[in-house]
């Protein structure tokens, strides 16, 4: 079980989260004609890394804020927590 | 219109449990907090309003996490950022928080019949919690609150006493019924009476 500090709320179980996707992934700028292949890696590419990767939570239980966490995907150590803005 | 409280045919009064050999004043007690005025203020993200000076009921909206302003009559829980919860017993708390809050700088949205509301109170009332929330107590004080879990319910848990013996825990009105058998079930190894 992992203890992830919001930056809203502090540190909480996981539990109360719930786990958003890639943080690295850019939307295409809206209005923009992007071809077929770009929207599909968009939608579906992902690179499935190990080791330090940037991710997007939900305090769904808690402040319901959307947040990013730096975390090791090979061994769950969390290095950092930001919001989303920042 | 009558209004039919959230536990209203599913909270039973009596002792429950192990109550047996013991002083009835050392039982945990669970009753429903009904009849009370519940309103969830949000604050736009395009609103310049600073809400430091803004006063309902003679209270602040508390910006600091968990934090719980309260008088006698009303309760101003922090929710999230630009986002609070206001319990009052007040029929007409609404009248000033609209007009303390305009519509153009704050959504307020009545909640007062789509929650639930338990109070638990007592000696064991943390160990009940700490059955199925994984809120850390040792740091929870008076007038801290939180939300989160309970054996995977949404819940808001409200500490309104200085030894952490009493806590109302607000939950959506649908899953009342479901943390009401949860909470009791907890008690049982105390023992506890329905009020």
């Amino acid at each position: 079980m992992l203890e992830i500090k919001c930056p809203y709320c502090g540190k909480r179980s996981q539990n109360e989260f719930s786990y958003g996707g890639d943080a690295s992934v850019k939307r295409p700028e809206l209005g923009k004609e992007i071809s077929d292949k770009d929207w599909d890696d968009f939608v579906y590419l992902r690179k499935n890394l190990r080791g330090k990767h940037s991710e997007l939570w939900h305090h769904v239980a808690g402040c319901r804020q959307w947040f990013k966490v730096l975390r090791s995907t090979a061994t769950h150590e969390i290095f950092k927590t930001t919001k989303v803005n920042e | 219109m009558t209004a039919v409280s959230a536990l209203d045919s599913i909270h039973k009064k009596g002792l429950f449990g192990d109550h047996h050999k013991k002083n009835e004043n050392d039982l945990l007690k669970i009753r429903e907090v009904k009849n009370l005025n519940i309103f969830h203020i949000v604050k736009y993200k395009s609103s310049k309003i600073n809400a430091i000076n803004i006063r309902i009921d003679d209270l602040e909206l508390p910006l600091q996490t968990s934090k719980i302003l309260s008088n006698k009559d009303t309760r101003i829980l922090w929710n999230a950022p630009n986002t609070w919860i206001v319990i009052s017993k007040k029929e007409d708390i609404i009248k000033k928080i609209e007009e303390k809050l305009n519509d153009k700088d704050f959504a307020i949205t009545d909640i007062s019949h789509s929650r639930a509301v338990i109070q638990i109170k007592g000696l064991q009332t943390i160990e009940v919690l700490k059955k199925g929330c994984p809120i850390n107590f040792n740091k929870f004080e008076k007038n801290n609150c939180a939300g989160t879990v309970f054996h995977g319910i949404n819940i808001v848990i409200d500490c309104a006493t200085d030894d952490l013996d009493t806590f109302n825990l607000i939950t959506l009105r649908s899953f009342g019924e479901s943390l009401y058998h949860h909470i009791t079930d907890a008690s049982l190894e105390f023992g506890y009476e329905g009020v």
